[in-house]
């Protein structure tokens, strides 16, 4: 432990354009000296709670001028600067020769806005922003209870990021809270600049394509999760939630499945599985059907496929295989570029492109209908990276139909579901509660049944209050 | 362990799915524009001294260019697909046959052989229309070659639609039902024929067989009336130009009961239908007189599915499947002799009643 003396820390502080160090004397004659980088503090907040309190200050020392600060007194020169790095200002009585810290962190972030990845028509509008402590009050407005509990963590030997870990305790199954302790706790590495980053450090299987945490922006989002017995982490400077232990179907439920009907949510949730299913196998069941199985095409469909196919130069493979990659670059490229662009873009390599490809013999009109089905279909899960993930999977079935036809997609399909069946999310199966099976939570599954009739919390959670209504949780 | 486990059960997976996909593990290579998926195959002949069957198709089947048809001289089936594959620059593939048309001098001599190859041919669906045909087939199919003229597909259509909800227009007799009578110890099969003449491929009425043999053909009203008796109980119009009338959505409900020495049986037929047409001399304007004519009718259908069951008997054919009656639970199945025996020497009563809407004011 070194301690602290104002030439290590100008030592430590050389070649740091923003570090300032200013001397003050008060009223009664105490020097003190501050300490602190410009940028990392609220300058104005400095000038009017701290500096002109304590300069016109009859007091004899900092804690007895600011009774309003929350002051910090420092012991060692590392303390002092883990202080100094996360906004406060160091100040220095040269009479008693005490240390102090007083937080005083610049609090710039943007304002609340719409969440932009998991868009709804109806429902709360706010979203979760890069700022920690803005995240934790959407929350703890929602949830107004003292049995909410924050745990602070810090990760990351560079990044020194702040990790919280909310849950509501006495609901919560205490084991998952176990598990997300020592999970960051053990987690080594220097940098962490996004949740995903967090996420893959406390994943249990990180080589699956498949997220094991569910990364949102939506507060009313984490707030049901907590409340149905899940943990949710907070990472700073992101402004994506994890939430923990999910399973495969809470990937395809939407906010707005509660805020339907729940007929037209029940209506929609399958859909929602259907067009995932659709997403990864429509252009390999092309594929396959076109090089393998014509006996299965229905007669009518069969003319119009060979009439399609005639003059095509390409395998059914190639052809279906240029179009995905010409169709993810057309998709990345209308990410990266600014919105207005990217509408042009779209237009572009919508119509233009897939036109231009079927009239110069690329392309079949019918696999440009099935891609444009299929790219659409993606869009329907409401979970970004499943989304990605589902491209990757298209390609993988691709290859398998090309070889094995129809045998090799169901073939694909048993491994996606073993490997399904063997994933785990904070040690919780995540195909729950298909396998294990828990029947009761079969209400909000495929489909989203009555609220009334959502009485109990998951049992695939284990909650420790299961009872949803006070009558019966009495 | 695990790992172990896992590797087994994605193993036994796969086996599974290979047994499930008549065991082709790797699939053959069916490149959809490197193949020509024919929709029929035509047979004629087979009464030669060198016993050679002229095979035919057309190809392509579907695509908008001028059209051939393939013709060979074989003894064999499949000497005719593969000779085909030799004679054509695309390999014709079986595995969307749809039709099969059967020449009247080949199907007199028996189906058998012909059935059994289809039958046993995997990549054959057993959803194949059996047609029996006359007059030149491959002239007709000359006829028809021109870009957009896809005949064979229109054929298809036809009988799919005629089969499908039972229409009651036409017979139609797929290999499975085909396979199903022949194979059966008591009945035997039938089978719609066509002429083909000129451009045109005309509806004739339905061939009867004597177990894979065609015996006889039954025309006009007899058709109609067999239609009525058989599986579909549907005619759509019954035309009885003979009564100067035409009923009209027929559909009839038919008890059959054998005595139990096999010496009789009785038919009694519920006819529902309409009175869709009549010739302007008729009168139904009362009561008595539309009585009159249900009756006449009645007695006339009387004795029309009296000749025809008798022509039958004659024959020692039974396409109705009426020995399927004598199957009883735990009693052991009626020989094909002991039923010949029985049935062309069987006494037959017949009762028909009508229940029609006059489509007229009755008083």
């Amino acid at each position: 432990m070194t301690t602290i003396s104002l030439e290590a820390l100008k030592q430590r502080l050389a070649l740091i354009e923003d570090a300032e160090i200013i001397d003050r004397e008060t009223t009664d004659g105490l020097r003190l000296t501050f300490i602190y980088l410009g940028t990392l503090i609220d300058q104005e907040r400095l000038n009017e709670s701290i500096l002109v309190p304590l300069v016109r200050s009859f007091q004899s020392s900092v804690e007895k001028s600011l009774t309003t600060a929350k002051i910090t007194r420092l012991s060692n020169l590392e303390q002092a600067l883990q202080y100094l790095m996360k906004g406060s200002v160091l100040v220095h009585d040269s009479s008693s020769g005490r240390w102090q810290a007083i937080m005083l962190p610049n609090s710039l972030s943007r304002s609340i806005e719409t969440s932009e990845t998991e868009t709804i028509m109806f429902g709360p509008k706010d979203s979760f922003s890069e700022q920690l402590e803005q995240n934790i009050l959407l929350i703890r407005r929602r949830l107004p209870l003292t049995a909410l509990k924050t745990e602070r963590y810090s990760v990351g030997s560079l990044t020194q990021t702040t990790v919280v870990l909310m849950y509501i305790d006495g609901l919560i199954n205490p084991e998952f809270v176990a598990v997300a302790k020592n999970k960051l706790s053990s987690i080594d590495f220097d940098m962490f600049l996004d949740s995903s980053h967090v996420a893959a450090f406390m994943e249990d299987h990180y080589h699956s394509i498949f997220p094991q945490y569910l990364q949102t922006d939506r507060p009313d989002s984490c707030a049901y999760s907590l409340g149905i017995g899940k943990l949710v982490i907070f990472v700073n400077n992101t402004p994506f939630a994890l939430v923990a232990p999910i399973t495969l179907f809470h990937l395809f439920q939407s906010p707005e499945d509660y805020i339907n009907r729940w007929l037209v949510a029940s209506f929609l949730r399958p859909l929602r599985y259907l067009s995932f299913l659709l997403s990864i196998t429509l252009i390999p069941i092309y594929v396959a059907l076109t090089t393998h199985h014509y006996q299965m095409l229905p007669l009518q469909i069969l003319y119009v496929i060979i009439e399609s196919r005639s003059k095509l130069p390409l395998s059914p493979f190639w052809e279906a295989f240029i179009i995905l990659i010409t169709l993810e670059i057309i998709k990345e490229a209308s990410l990266r570029m600014p919105t207005k662009t990217s509408q042009n873009l779209g237009v572009i390599g919508g119509i233009v492109i897939g036109q231009a490809a079927v009239e110069a013999g690329f392309a079949s009109k019918v696999l440009i209908v099935l891609a444009g089905i299929s790219a659409i279909s993606t869009f329907l899960v409401p979970n970004y990276l499943v989304t990605k993930s589902s491209l990757l999977l298209q390609f993988i079935f691709l290859i398998l139909a090309t070889y094995l036809g129809i045998p090799g997609i169901l073939l694909g399909l048993v491994g996606m579901f073993a490997h399904l069946n063997g994933l785990t999310s904070l040690n919780q199966p995540y195909l729950a509660p298909v396998s294990p099976f828990y029947w009761r939570d079969w209400v909000d599954l495929f489909v989203r049944g009555p609220l009334h009739a959502m009485r109990i919390r998951p049992e695939a959670l284990r909650p420790l209050n299961k009872y949803r209504i006070s009558r019966r949780s009495k | 362990m695990k790992r172990f486990v896992r590797a087994t059960l994605v193993l036994l997976s796969f086996s599974l799915l290979t047994f499930a996909c008549s065991c082709v593990p790797i699939p053959e290579n069916n490149i959809i524009e490197e193949i020509t998926p024919i929709i029929f195959w035509s047979v004629q002949g087979g009464g030669e001294e060198d016993g050679k069957i002229t095979i035919s198709t057309l190809v392509p089947p579907l695509i908008k260019v001028k059209k051939r048809v393939l013709s060979l001289k074989v003894s064999l089936l499949n000497e005719g697909n593969k000779g085909f594959n030799l004679t054509y620059y695309n390999e014709l593939k079986a595995g969307q046959i749809r039709l099969l048309f059967v020449d009247e001098a080949y199907a007199k001599r028996g189906l058998t052989r012909l059935i059994n190859t289809v039958l046993t041919d995997p990549n054959i669906s057993q959803r194949l229309y059996l047609v029996i045909t006359k007059g030149n087939f491959n002239q007709f199919l000359a006829k028809h070659l021109g870009e957009t003229d896809n005949i064979d597909y229109y054929l298809y259509r036809m009988f799919k639609h005629y089969e499908k909800k039972k229409q009651g227009e036409i017979t139609v007799v797929n290999l499975h039902q085909f396979m199903k009578m022949l194979y059966s110890q008591v009945s035997d099969p039938q089978l719609p024929v066509f002429r083909a003449e000129g451009e045109q491929f005309l509806y004739e009425g339905t061939a009867f067989f004597d177990r894979d043999s065609m015996v006889a053909e039954i025309r006009g009203k007899d058709d109609q009336i067999n239609q009525l008796l058989y599986r579909d109980r549907f005619v759509r119009y019954l035309v009885l130009p003979d009564l100067a009338v035409t009923l009209g959505h027929i559909r009839a409900h038919t008890h059959k009961k054998l005595t139990p020495d096999l010496s009789s049986m009785s038919i009694e037929i519920d006819v529902k239908g309409r009175i869709d047409e009549l010739d302007s001399l008729a009168r139904i304007e009362d009561n008595f007189q539309f009585a009159a004519l249900t009756q006449k009718i009645e007695r006339y259908l009387e004795e029309n599915v009296i000749r025809l069951l008798s022509q039958m008997q004659k024959l020692q054919i039974d396409p109705l499947q009426i020995g399927g009656l004598t199957a009883k639970p735990f009693s052991k199945p009626i020989t094909r002799d002991t039923w010949d025996r029985h049935w062309s020497t069987m006494k037959i009563n017949v009762k028909v009643r009508l229940h029609l809407e006059p489509l007229t004011k009755v008083k």
